[in-house]
Parts: structure tokens; sequence; C-alpha cells
């Protein structure tokens, strides 16, 4: 079984062993991380988390736009380390998590991906 | 009567809406207060609030009943049965259903055995709901007869559009009501008019949608609703629907009159902020109108005025006064519309919002806008709480977080119109014993403005 070390930056740096295979929320509520969920299926937001080091496969995720994405957010409850990892956790993490939609707009390449427009690359 | 003020001598509920109106005085409420999202980790839980001005508990939480795992967000919840099984003496008004929005669990809880203290019954999981029907995030629950349906907005993985669960009176899953969803693109809300055969439904989005939060962009991408459905109540399915369009930008509450005879009806377009009439014309053709359109108004901060976002509609139980909420604004508005093509602006109250008309009200910090609202039977108390959503409240008044949600009560002139806030009523959910909670929905035990449905 491959197994990754993840880390909890704003816990202590408390950190666990995980299976590869499985999603982080179920791994880290198993070992007693007291983490919050709603849909499990990556469709919510609840669980986001920050990941400031290291690398997840969170294909199945829906609930991020690229903007969050690219501010590091991950969706524990469908996102698999790829490797060892180091994530803020809980609504702590969530500082740029949430915006005001109307001062603070999206690009279109911000959007959610299945409606995103690549970035124009300056000339 | 009964305790919960209901005749005793049939079913639940009453026998016409002027029936209702004679009923008791209203002694306690049921109010949702929810942690999801807000960083405590509690269960969300149902709120039991004494509204006897007599009681020495007046205007307080007096009991808690917290769902059995974290995560659900309570949001909007029903009764197992209204005045339209007011003729089966069989039925008994007893349990209400409390939907988890995120994690589709239906909790079945016992309000009339001990109505101070409601227990949980049953849960329904999620997981065997979306197994058995592939649906998932609960939304309106409406009652008809001695069956139970429930708009689901989404499928089990949360996209749209969802469609409609059906439980009989043992709260067993049968399976999907509808026979067909046609071209619907999104689900929300629904009312039903059987002496017209007609249900009409609304639309928010897919949960995949709303659920992360509110991204504007999303609206001109077509993520969001701006249509309305008109089904053959009968027959299950779809007929007809009407395009609102920029006029009905996420059309949301929708209420019929409470005349079962009457074919008249309202929605509210949130993003609009627009009130949409229909109704039934000579030719038996559905027409609608919008009849209130509020501004857009200016912000110091804000590049582009702020809209209203009307997150709720209600209609008195006489039908004669109609009262929505301006969630951005701050603002609950009361309209007499006796002539529902002719609305006429008849109150005005300010609690919190964005334009700070009214940061602070009976010494307590308002966070967030007017959102839920529930009126008495008797059309003279108006209960209102300030969280829409937690992922909303979050993006419009992150202040919640730390501040909770409250609960005000608003005295309405049935008589001449106009509004005003009780000074004695408030309820601070930021006191609560395990944190700063956010209050949502609310209903009575004897029935409420938005449960009964008489056939």
């Amino acid at each position: 079984m491959t197994t990754y070390r993840i880390t909890l930056a704003n816990q202590n740096d408390e950190t666990y062993e995980v299976d590869h295979r499985r999603p982080l929320l179920e791994s880290l509520r198993e070992r007693g991380v007291d983490l919050p969920y709603g849909c499990k299926y990556g469709g919510c937001i609840t669980c986001a988390a920050k990941l400031i080091e290291g690398t997840v496969n969170q294909q199945a995720q829906v609930a991020l736009n690229n903007r969050q994405l690219a501010n590091g957010y991950i969706i524990l409850c469908v996102a698999r380390p790829t490797s060892d990892c180091t994530l803020e956790i809980g609504v702590e993490s969530h500082d740029t998590l949430y915006r005001n939609p109307f001062l603070d707009p999206l690009a279109p390449h911000e959007l959610k991906a299945d409606i995103a427009t690549p970035k124009e690359e300056a000339p | 009567m009964s305790d919960n003020g209901e005749a005793t001598c049939c079913g639940p509920g009453y026998a016409s809406p002027a029936d209702a109106m004679q009923a008791p005085r209203e002694k306690i409420l049921y109010t949702i207060a929810i942690y999801t999202g807000t960083g405590i980790q509690k269960p969300d839980y149902l709120c039991t609030i004494d509204a006897d001005p007599e009681s020495s508990t007046y205007s307080q939480v007096i009991s808690r009943l917290e769902m059995p795992g974290i995560g659900d967000e309570l949001h909007h919840m029903g009764w197992n049965a209204c005045s339209s099984c007011h003729g089966d003496a069989g039925m008994e008004r007893k349990y209400l259903i409390v939907p988890g929005v995120r994690s589709s669990n239906l909790h079945i809880v016992d309000c009339a055995t001990d109505p101070r203290n409601p227990t949980l019954f049953k849960v329904i999981e999620g997981s065997e709901i979306k197994a058995k029907t592939n649906l998932s995030a609960p939304h309106t629950i409406h009652c008809l007869g001695s069956d139970i349906i429930i708009s689901m907005l989404g499928d089990a993985q949360g996209n749209a559009p969802g469609g409609y669960l059906h439980l009989n009176k043992d709260f067993e899953i049968v399976g999907r009501w509808e026979n067909s969803m046609g071209d619907i693109k999104f689900g929300y809300d629904f009312w039903y008019q059987p002496r017209h055969n007609v249900m009409v439904s609304s639309e928010w989005a897919a949960p995949n949608t709303f659920m992360p939060g509110f991204d504007l962009e999303e609206v001109g991408h077509l993520k969001y609703g701006r249509e309305l459905h008109f089904w053959d109540f009968e027959k299950k399915e779809p007929k007809q629907t009407m395009y609102l369009g920029e006029d009905g930008l996420i059309p949301l509450e929708v209420r019929f009159h409470h005349d079962p005879d009457s074919s008249h009806g309202f929605v509210g377009a949130a993003l609009s902020a627009n009130i949409i009439h229909w109704w039934k014309d000579n030719a038996d053709e559905w027409q609608w109108e919008k009849i209130i359109d509020v501004a857009n108004e200016p912000h110091p901060e804000w590049p582009i005025p702020v809209p209203g976002v009307i997150s709720v509609i209600l209609l008195s139980m006489d039908d004669r006064f109609l009262y929505f909420c301006n969630w951005l604004h701050g603002d609950i508005r009361q309209y007499d519309i006796s002539d529902p093509h002719n609305p006429k602006f008849t109150g005005q109250i300010w609690m919190g919002g964005l334009l700070e008309k009214a940061p602070e009200v009976n010494g307590v910090k308002v966070t967030g806008g007017p959102q839920m609202i529930q009126l008495s039977l008797d059309g003279k108390r108006l209960y209102v709480t300030t969280s829409l959503f937690s992922t909303w409240d979050n993006q419009f008044y992150p202040e919640i977080r730390t501040n909770g949600g409250c609960m005000l009560m608003i005295n309405c002139d049935t008589e001449n119109g106009g509004m005003e806030i009780d000074p004695d009523f408030v309820v601070d959910f930021g006191k609560e014993p395990n944190g700063p909670s956010r209050c949502h929905e609310t209903r009575y035990p004897g029935g409420d403005c938005t449960s009964d449905i008489w056939l």
C-alpha cells in the first residue's frame, strides 16, 4: 500500500500517514481529525481546505472555480493525495474561498472549468 | 380544540382559510438553526422558541433538538399533514420533515408528543434516497392528503434538474412523484392548486452550482433559472413554461392564493428583484405580468447599484397582503394585493442589510438581512430570520460567522396596512450555547401561511 504523509499546518503540524487510494476527508476523520463536510461527493465546498505543498487528484470535484483552484483550494471529500502534502484545514483556511461576487467579479478564465475560457496571453 | 389549536372533530388543519384565521395565537415556534459552514463542528438543530408573551421564557429558545450528524445544512421544512387532509380523522399534524440540503438526509421530528421538546422519530438517509430515486438536495415539502412530495434540486451527483421525491404517510420512499420533468432545467419551490389541476414550480440552480456559493457570471452562462413551470397536476407532468427572461432571474418562492378557487399566484424573482403575478384568464389561458420592481440602490463602496435580492415572499391567510424581503437591501415590504394586478405599497421596516439603514435593532447587531419570514394565521405577527444559505451568507455577510443570526417579530396592521418591529421580541442566535449559529425557516404547530393548502 502506498501511503503519503499529510501535515496539518494550522493544527500544530500534526502529521498522518494515509492511504493514497482514499479521499483525505475519510482518512483524516478516521484518525480523529475534526473536519467540516457536507455532500461527500465533491459538490458543496463545505470541506474545502488549502493545499500549501504537495499534489492531489481531485478530478471528481465540481464545487471550485478556477480562481479558488489557483488559490490552492482542494475538496477533501474527493481529493486523494499523489504526494506528501501540507494542508490548512477548516474555516480558518477559507480566507480567500468566499468573495462578494458583485465587488470582485471573476475573469472568464476564473470561472468553473465547464464554462471557463482560456486566459488570453499578453502579446 | 386540541393543544395546538386545531379542531379535534376532524383531521388536521382547518376547514377553510377563514377558519384558520380564527385559530388561537401561536405559543411556540419551530426554527432551524445551523452550524454548517460556520466553523463550529456541531450538528444543525431545530429550536423551539417561546412566543407566548405571558410566559416567563418569552422570546427565548426553550429547547434544541440536534440532528444526528454534522453538515446537513437544514434549510426548509414541512409538516406531514396540513389542511389538505382536514377531512381525514386518521391523520394528525404531528411530524415536521426537516431535510438537510447538503447531506440529503430527511429528519422526521415528532412535535406533537411534547410540543415544547420535539424528538427525532426517524431519519431517511440521503444515501437511501440517492440509491432508490437518483435524487439529492431536498428543498420544499408539501403534503397532499396523506402523501408527501418534496422538491429535490439535483440528481445523486448534484446535477439539475432533479425531480420530486414521493413519501407515503409512514415516511417510506414510494419513488419519484413526477411522471416527467419535461424540458425543465432547474427545480426549487412549488405550490399546487388542485381545483385548477395545476402545480407551479420555480427555478434556482443545480446543487453543484448554488451550494459552493454565488458566482454572478454563472447567471449569464444560464446556470441559474429564469423560467416558471405550470404542471398538469393529475398527470404529474409539466404542461407549459413561462420564460420570464431578465424580469425573472432566479425565481424562488412560489405562492398561490390560499383561496382554493383562485388561480392567482405570485413568485419573487430574487436577482431581478421583481414580483411576478400569474392567473388564468377568461379563455382558460395562464398569463403572467411583473407587478413590483424593486430598484437597485447605490452603495458608497460598490461600483454598481445593489440589487434587492428578494429571497422570500409570503401571502397572508386572507390573500390580502403580500410580504417580501430584500435580503441585500435590508427591508421587508408589505403590499395590499386586494387587486393582484395593482399592488399598493402599504408598509416597510428596515433591519440589517448592506445599505446599513438599521444596523442594530432591539439591542442586537443584525448581521445579514431579513430573509425567511413566517406570518401568524391571523396575519398580525410576522417572524423574520436573517441567514440565507451558509455559503451565500459567507460571501455577502462574512461577520455572521462571529455574530450569528437573529430573529425579530414585526407587528402588522391588518386594518390599514403598515408594519412595526416589536420592541420586546428578539432572539439573538449569536449567544447560543455552542456558539453563534444561523437561523432560517420557522413553522408553527398549528399550521402557518406557507404550509396549508385546501383541496
